[in-house]
C-alpha cells in the first residue's frame, strides 16, 4: 500500500458506508456488544418494573414502585453522597495525577516506558489483595503505624481504616492510574513549539499553563475525569473492606439487593436509574467539552 | 496421511472411552457452605463408596438462593439455614428424603428434630448447628460482659466488630426489647429503630465473612460473631471469652436438603448417611467446630473440646429458630441502609 493511495482512502472513508469486509470484520464486537451490553441491559430493564416474591424470586408482573422507592430520601441522601466522594476521589485524582502523568509524557522516550510500566504494574496484582494489602499497611499496629511512631509524628494508634479518610484514600489509590493513562497520551502528544511560541510572546510560566497546555490537553483531562468519576459512584468493595461497611454507597445498596436482601426488581431499578445518570453525565460533560473546542 | 488418519481414530476412542467413564463414574454434587465439609471426610466416602463428591461452595443463603433457584448446577445437596429450609419446603423445590436410607438420622439429639422449619421432618436433616455469640478480648476489656446491652453500653465505641447482617442486628435489639424476634412487623421495626440508632454508630466495623480476624489482630476487642468463629477463637485464645447474650438468642439449623430435581438422590442419601457415623461427624466437629447436634458423635470429643464455650453453650438446644420473613426482608434492610447512612 502505497502512502498516498492510504490517505485518499481515509479522507473517503468517513462518508462511505462500510463494505461487505468491513461488516464482517466488526460481527465479533456487534455480537459482544449485543450479547453482553444490550440484552443484559434489557433484561435488566424488565426486571426492574416486576416484583419479588416470598423465596425472592422475580414475578413478571407490572409495578413502578421499585422506581418511587428511589425517591425515598434514605436512598438520595445516599446516592448525594456516592455522587460526593466520587467528586472527591475525581479532584483529588487530577490534581495527583495530572503532574504525574506530564512528567511521564515529557520524559525521554526510554524512560517513559520505564515510568509508564510502574504505573501499570498494580494492574498485573488483584485489586482485591492490593485493597487487602492496604489493610495490613494501615491498621493499628501495621507499617505505616511503625514508621509514624518511629519518626514521632504520631503518639497515639494509628486511627485510619474504617473510616472515610480510608475510603477516599482506597478510592484514590484504585483509580489513580486511569486519571493517569489519557492525560499522559495528551501530554505526549503535546508540541513543545506551541509551548515556546507561548513563552516567546510573553506568556509567564502559568499563563502557559492555563491557556495553552490544559486547553491542549483537556481531551486526556476529560477522559481520566470519565474513567474516574463514573465507576467511582458505584464501588462497593473499598467501601466494605476499607470503610469498614459502616457507610453505605450507592454500590452496596444495590449489591444487597442483588444479595442479602434478595430484592432483585429493586435492584435493577437502581441500576436503570444509575446507568441514566450516566449517560446524561456523559453527554454533559461531551457537551460541555465540544463547546469549548 | 495415513498415520495421521489412525492417529485421529485413536484418538476418537480414546475420547469415546473417557466419555464412557465419566457416565459410568458415581458422583454427588454438593453445594456447601465454604469451610464448613473438610476434605478429608469427602475423601473417606468417596474411599469406601466409590462416590466422587464435588464439592460447590456459597458464603451466603442468598447467594446460595439465587444459584440454586436460577437453575445453575444439578446440585444434588444443600446446606441452607433452617429459615431458608421452610421457604424451599413452601416453594415445593426440595425433595422428600427416604430415612429408610438414612438410618444414622438416629443419633441426631432429637432437640433439633421436628423443628417449625421442617415440622415433621421429612425434608432436611441438622448438619451442624449454633447460636450468635459475643466474644470479648479478657485482656482489653476487664468489666464483665453479658449480653448486647453491655456491648453497646457506649464504654466499647468504635472497639466493635459486628455481623454485617441486617436481619441479625435487628433480631438483637428486638430480643433486648423483649419483642419476638420473628414478628418483623412495622411496629417491631419502628421499635427497635431508636436502640440500633444508638448502636450503630459504636461499631467500628461490619464484617461477616471473617469477623474473627479483626479480633486476633487486635482491631477491635469485643465482637459478635458467627458460632464456628468464636469457637476458633477461643481455641486459639483462650485470651478470648464467648458469651451467650442474656438478651437471648437463636439457634441456626444447617442442614443439608435434597432439592426436586437432584440427579443422584440415592447417592446424596448414602452421603447424609455417611457423615451422621458418629466417627465421621466427629471429624467435622474437630475441623470446624460448631455445635454437633450429633449426639453420638459428642461422645467422642475430648472434654476439652466439649468445654469450649462457643461450640457447647448452656441450653443452645432449647434456643429458638429464625423463621422466614419474605418480603419483609426490605423492610430490614431499608432500616440497616437508613441508620447506617445516618451514622
Amino acid at each position: 500500500m502505497s502512502a498516498p493511495r492510504a490517505s485518499t482512502d481515509n479522507s473517503a472513508g468517513a462518508q462511505r458506508a462500510p463494505r461487505t469486509i468491513g461488516w464482517l470484520l466488526l460481527t465479533p464486537l456487534l455480537l459482544w456488544l449485543a450479547l453482553f451490553v444490550v440484552v443484559p441491559t434489557a433484561i435488566l430493564f424488565v426486571y426492574s418494573f416486576c416484583q419479588r416474591d416470598e423465596l425472592g424470586q422475580v414475578v413478571f408482573a407490572f409495578t413502578p414502585t421499585n422506581y418511587a422507592r428511589i425517591l425515598d430520601p434514605v436512598y438520595l441522601g445516599i446516592l448525594g453522597r456516592s455522587l460526593w466522594y466520587a467528586a472527591l476521589t475525581t479532584t483529588l485524582c487530577l490534581v495527583i495525577g495530572y503532574p504525574v502523568a506530564y512528567f511521564i509524557g515529557r520524559s525521554p522516550p526510554a524512560r517513559r516506558s520505564t515510568l509508564l510500566l510502574l504505573v501499570m504494574i498494580p494492574f498485573w496484582i488483584s485489586f482485591l489483595l492490593r485493597t487487602y494489602a492496604w489493610l495490613s499497611l494501615l491498621k493499628g499496629d501495621g507499617l505505616v503505624s511503625a514508621l509514624l511512631h518511629g519518626m514521632h509524628l504520631l503518639a497515639g494508634p494509628l486511627d485510619v481504616l474504617y473510616s472515610p479518610t480510608a475510603v477516599i484514600l482506597g478510592l484514590v489509590y484504585t483509580y489513580l492510574p486511569f486519571m493517569i493513562l489519557p492525560i499522559f497520551t495528551s501530554a505526549e502528544k503535546l508540541d513543545n513549539s506551541m509551548v515556546e511560541a507561548a513563552l516567546d510572546l510573553g506568556a509567564g510560566p502559568v499563563r502557559a499553563f492555563t491557556q495553552v497546555i490544559i486547553p491542549l490537553t483537556r481531551p486526556g483531562i476529560f477522559a481520566g475525569v470519565l474513567l474516574v468519576f463514573v465507576p467511582s459512584i458505584g464501588m462497593f468493595a473499598v467501601t466494605d473492606l476499607m470503610g469498614g461497611a459502616k457507610v453505605p454507597m450507592i454500590g452496596n445498596v444495590i449489591q444487597n439487593q442483588f444479595g442479602q436482601a434478595r430484592d432483585w426488581p429493586f435492584g435493577a431499578a437502581l441500576g436503570i436509574s444509575f446507568l441514566a445518570l450516566f449517560a446524561i453525565t456523559f453527554w454533559f460533560l461531551h457537551d460541555r467539552g465540544e463547546a469549548r473546542r | 496421511m495415513k498415520t495421521r488418519l489412525g492417529s485421529l481414530l485413536a484418538l476418537g476412542l480414546a475420547l469415546g472411552a473417557a466419555l464412557d467413564l465419566s457416565a459410568a463414574r458415581k458422583e454427588v454434587n454438593l453445594f456447601g457452605w465454604s469451610e464448613y465439609v473438610p476434605q478429608e471426610v469427602l475423601d473417606l466416602f468417596k474411599e469406601e463408596t466409590g462416590i466422587t463428591v464435588n464439592y460447590e461452595t456459597y458464603a451466603s443463603n442468598e447467594e446460595m438462593l439465587s444459584k440454586l433457584l436460577g437453575g445453575a448446577g444439578d446440585y444434588d445437596l444443600v446446606q441452607p439455614s433452617e429459615y431458608v429450609v421452610e421457604s424451599l419446603v413452601k416453594a415445593g423445590k426440595l425433595a422428600e428424603i427416604d430415612f429408610a436410607n438414612v438410618p444414622n438420622i438416629r443419633n441426631i439429639n432429637p432437640a433439633y428434630l421436628h423443628r417449625p422449619h421442617d415440622p415433621e421432618q421429612k425434608y432436611s436433616v441438622p448438619y451442624m448447628v449454633g447460636a450468635i455469640s459475643i466474644v470479648v478480648n479478657t485482656e482489653r476489656v476487664k468489666e464483665p460482659v453479658t449480653g448486647f446491652t453491655d456491648v453497646f453500653s457506649g464504654r466499647y465505641a468504635g472497639r466493635i466488630v459486628s455481623l454485617n447482617d441486617n436481619r441479625e442486628l435487628l433480631t438483637w435489639a428486638l430480643q433486648t426489647l423483649g419483642r419476638d424476634f420473628n414478628a418483623v412487623t412495622p411496629e417491631n421495626i419502628a421499635a427497635a429503630r431508636p436502640l440500633l440508632e444508638k448502636w450503630l454508630p459504636q461499631v467500628k466495623i461490619f464484617d461477616s465473612d471473617s469477623p474473627k480476624t479483626k479480633l486476633l489482630n487486635g482491631d477491635v476487642d469485643i465482637g459478635i460473631v458467627w458460632p464456628g468463629e468464636a469457637a476458633i477463637l477461643h481455641r486459639e485464645d483462650k485470651k478470648f471469652a464467648c458469651i451467650l447474650p442474656v438478651e437471648g438468642s437463636h439457634v441456626t439449623i444447617d442442614s443439608l436438603v435434597i432439592p426436586q430435581e437432584a440427579p443422584h438422590k440415592a447417592e446424596a442419601e448414602a452421603f447424609i448417611n455417611f457423615i451422621l457415623r458418629p466417627e465421621i461427624s466427629v471429624l467435622i466437629s474437630r475441623a470446624f467446630p460448631y455445635t454437633n447436634p450429633n449426639s453420638e458423635a459428642c461422645k467422642l470429643l475430648t472434654p476439652e473440646e466439649l468445654a469450649n464455650p462457643a461450640s457447647f453453650p448452656k441450653g443452645v438446644e432449647t434456643l429458638p429458630t429464625f423463621k422466614a420473613i419474605g418480603k419483609a426482608a426490605a423492610q430490614v434492610d431499608k432500616l440497616i441502609t437508613d441508620l447506617k447512612s445516618g451514622s
